[in-house]
This record gives C-alpha cells, sequence and structure tokens, in this order.
C-alpha cells in the first residue's frame, strides 16, 4: 500500500456530469422551468410545451434542465404519471436528427435495431412507444445548434410538429432546446422560429459574487473541512469571471487545482495551486472534445493549427489546409486521407465548434471552403494536440 | 382470442426454436434479423421458429412500422413457467 493522503472527501462533486441538489442563483429560473411545464404533472396530455433555455458557456443550462428533469419526474412519479425525461446533446449525436431519436428509442428499448429505417420512421416508432406505454416526454435537446447546423430546419420542424400529424388527441412530446446564442434561430424558418421563440428561459453569465457562492457550495461537498481558505475560492471566482462567468471553468479549475494541491501534499489549496492549474486549462476546447476527434482529425487539426501559427491571415482554403495535413501526415508516417474525406473531416470539426469552416462564395475563382480559428490560439491547439498525438 | 393448440413436444421439438427462447429470455426483446445472429440461425428459419412459437401463444410481437419486435407473452401462464424453467437451467449449467 503507498501512502496517499487526499485534500479531496469526494471529487465527483467537482464532476463535469454531477447534478447538485441546488443551483445557487438559479432559482428564479428553475421556477420558471416547473411553471411552464406544470400542466405536465396537472393536466398530463392535455397539451406539451417547447421552450428554450439560453445562455453562455458555463451560465448552468445543462445542470438547469437536468435538475429540472430530476425534480418533475419525481413529483411526476408521486402522482402515478408515466413522465420520462430525456437529455440528449446534439454535439455528441453529431447533430443528426437520426440519433438523437435513436437514443430516446434505446431508454425505452434498449434492444431495437440500430440501422434499417429512416429518421422519420423512428420518430414515429417513438410516439408509438410512448402511446404504448401511456408515456409522456420531455426531451432536452442540448447545444441544438449542433442539430440546426448539420440538418438545417427541417429536423427542428418535424421535432415540433410531430403532434399536429396525429390522430390521438393526447399530446406526449414536449421539447426543450439549449442554445448559447438566439442568433441561430435567424436560420429557422419562420414557422419553426416562431413556435420557439415564445418561450425562452434566459441566463445572464454569473458575476463574480454568485460564482464564489457556487464555488463554496462544491468545494464544501468535494473537500475535506478547512482545506480551502476562502481567499482560494476567491481568487478562482475572480479568474471564472475573466471567462465570461463560466462556472464549468471554475470547477474545473477547482478540481485541477485540487489534483496540483494532492500532488504536493499539501494541506491546503493555495492560490498558487490555482495559478498552476489555470495555465494548464484551455477554457474555450477541452480535452473532452479533443479526445472525442480520430486520428486523421487530430493531424488535419494539426496542419490547420501550424499553418496559422506561420501566417497572419485569418482564413486558410480548404487546398491549403489539405497541403498542411499532408505534411503533417508524412511525419507521423499515416497514410493521407482523400479530399471528399477530410472535407467531412473540417465539417465535423466546425460541428464540434473547434474550427469555423465557410463557403468562400462568389468574387474569387471558383469556391472554397474557408477555414478559421476563432476561439483558439494556434500555439496553444498545437501544444495539446500534440500532447494527445504522443509527440 | 382462440386458444392456442399446438402440443408441447411441436415447441420443443427443435433445438432451433429452444435457441430463441433462451435468447429470448436472456434478453428480453428483440427484432427477427438480432435473434437470427445471435442464435446463429438463418432468416427465414428463425421467422418460421417464431411463427410456430407465436401461434403456440408463448412469444409474441409488436409491429414498429417496418419492424418486429418479439418478446416472451407474459400473460400466458406457460410462458411465464418456461422462462423460469430456462433461467434455472441456465443458472446451474451456464
Amino acid at each position: 500500500m503507498f501512502n496517499y493522503t487526499s485534500l479531496f472527501k469526494d471529487e465527483s462533486k467537482l464532476d463535469i456530469n454531477y447534478i447538485p441538489p441546488r443551483l445557487p442563483h438559479r432559482e428564479t429560473e428553475l421556477n420558471l422551468l416547473n411553471q411552464f411545464f406544470r400542466f405536465t404533472v396537472e393536466t398530463p396530455g392535455k397539451m406539451t410545451q417547447r421552450i428554450l433555455v439560453v445562455g453562455k458557456v458555463g451560465s448552468g443550462k445543462t445542470a438547469l434542465t437536468q435538475l429540472f428533469g430530476q425534480n418533475i419526474t419525481r413529483e411526476a412519479q408521486k402522482r402515478s404519471i408515466n413522465l420520462h425525461y430525456v437529455h440528449v446533446n446534439c454535439r455528441e449525436c453529431k447533430g443528426s436528427l437520426f440519433m438523437i431519436i435513436q437514443r430516446v428509442v434505446l431508454k425505452f428499448h434498449p434492444n431495437y435495431p440500430k440501422r434499417g429505417y429512416s429518421a422519420q420512421e423512428l420518430l414515429q416508432t417513438l410516439m408509438q412507444v410512448l402511446d404504448d406505454q401511456k408515456a409522456h416526454l420531455i426531451l432536452t435537446l442540448d447545444e441544438l445548434d449542433a442539430l440546426i447546423q448539420n440538418e438545417g430546419s427541417d429536423a427542428l420542424y418535424t421535432l415540433t410538429r410531430v403532434q399536429e400529424d396525429r390522430q390521438t388527441p393526447t399530446q406526449r412530446l414536449s421539447i426543450i432546446g439549449i442554445v448559447r446564442d438566439t442568433n441561430l434561430l435567424n436560420t429557422l424558418d419562420a414557422s419553426t422560429k416562431s413556435t420557439l421563440q415564445r418561450n425562452i428561459v434566459k441566463l445572464q453569465e454569473y458575476t463574480q459574487p454568485q460564482l464564489h457562492d457556487i464555488l463554496k457550495d462544491r468545494a464544501a461537498n468535494a473537500f475535506r473541512d478547512n482545506t480551502v481558505p476562502p481567499q482560494s475560492i476567491d481568487l478562482i471566482a475572480e479568474l471564472a469571471v475573466l471567462e465570461n462567468g463560466d462556472a464549468r471553468y471554475a470547477i474545473e479549475l477547482t478540481w485541477r487545482a485540487g489534483k496540483y494541491a494532492d500532488a504536493q501534499n499539501a494541506h491546503e489549496l493555495l492560490p498558487e495551486h490555482i495559478r498552476k492549474a489555470a495555465g494548464s486549462i484551455y477554457p474555450t476546447i477541452r480535452k473532452d472534445t479533443i479526445s472525442l476527434l480520430n486520428l486523421h482529425q487530430k493531424l488535419l487539426l494539426l496542419g490547420i493549427a501550424r499553418r496559422f501559427k506561420q501566417s497572419d491571415s485569418a482564413y486558410l482554403s480548404m487546398g491549403e489546409a489539405e497541403n498542411a495535413y499532408a505534411v503533417v501526415c508524412e511525419e507521423y508516417g499515416q497514410e493521407k486521407r482523400g479530399h471528399t474525406q477530410l472535407w467531412k473531416y473540417v465539417h465535423e470539426l466546425s460541428t464540434l465548434d473547434i474550427i469555423k469552416a465557410e463557403s468562400s462564395g462568389t468574387g474569387q475563382r471558383g469556391k472554397t471552403t474557408l477555414i478559421s480559428l476563432p476561439k483558439i490560439s494556434a500555439t496553444e491547439l498545437e501544444t495539446e494536440l500534440r500532447k494527445t498525438l504522443g509527440a | 382470442m382462440k386458444p392456442p393448440s399446438m402440443s408441447i413436444e411441436t415447441v420443443f421439438s427443435s433445438k432451433g426454436r429452444v435457441k430463441i427462447l433462451k435468447i429470448l429470455v436472456e434478453i428480453g426483446e428483440l427484432n427477427i434479423s438480432e435473434i437470427a445472429r445471435r442464435a446463429k440461425l438463418n432468416y427465414t428459419t428463425t421467422n418460421q421458429h417464431l411463427q410456430v412459437l407465436e401461434t403456440s401463444g408463448i412469444v409474441r410481437h409488436k409491429n414498429f412500422g417496418r419492424i418486429r419486435i418479439f418478446r416472451f407473452n407474459i400473460d400466458d401462464p406457460r410462458a411465464k413457467n418456461i422462462k423460469g424453467l430456462i433461467e434455472e437451467w441456465s443458472s446451474r449449467s451456464g
């Protein structure tokens, strides 16, 4: 046995997927959601609801809806109503309506065949399952942007209007959409837009005192008593405010700082540990996003990052990106992929919000995809990729 | 519904049918292709076996569009007992 002491009492309380039993400074929004969905426990089946939750990164959108989901299903259970809450991240489903609905159907029938039908058929299946089980469903589409970018407004239109084509009067499917920015809605057709825009729950950025409260709450549950001095919490809150009040960043920072403190066998979480941790987090692109990528997507991204490092221009053409990628492939001893595959990768990376890809449009000779890196510095991206690629 | 009149020896006379029953006990509910894959039978044979089992009343299916999902007919007491027998058998002999 090795001798190991830790500041942590329960580090899972700082996990990204942990849903705390209470969300400080989001009480009003939670209440608002409860009010919007009161009918599901009072008069289930009489109506459905479509809500949009809007807020920046780390403003508590996911935690808020999941906590709401837990609460409302508990309440429904008490009243013997068969209500399900399903939370699907559209980005994880690559923005595909099919994969999104499939995830939901698999919750009800875990062995439902994975292939052989269209998204529309699957949606009908879902409605049939709900009818069979006399169930009601609140479906939350997290990172709805990915679905809209990938499938345009048709997918969303189908989802929001599926009730209207049905013969049975019982209404079963309500939708909560989560987006960072309402501008995205402008790309939708007028009717879908109007359906969604009616009910919006807007989450403001957290302020420094609010972040302080949140961190105090989490730290008390995650760390042993008297190991996190108030000035450390202050510092984390201050750093997170600089990141537009990103609570997720703050929590990840706290966890990392705890790890650094543990590594030094420290008895307290000190500002020095926090500064060290802050240096190691890239606020806009996190490790989990990079780890989602396959080898050639990483190589392509590395090529793009290096080319941006060398040049001052804001955009790369698809051809330039391909050349840069070819060099990287040679370096790593990999056979390069063809143009069409790379073009797909560029679009996937763009859906994941790592790069931005847009068509050059007219004005140039021919048409190409223009790639830019709006969110992260090329140097940071390169370092991070080299780490994961093991070179 | 007309009471099923198939004899027990007809139902259990086939190794394939018993395999299918075992799979349905283990997994709960499945579509034909997946049952066929797990039982190492071809689609047509599996379909025929399932039809026999369905006529006997032990198994029933549900349509979801083009997809048929099969499961034990839990409303039939014989199905419950067969399920129990297979579970008991598997727990001893694997």
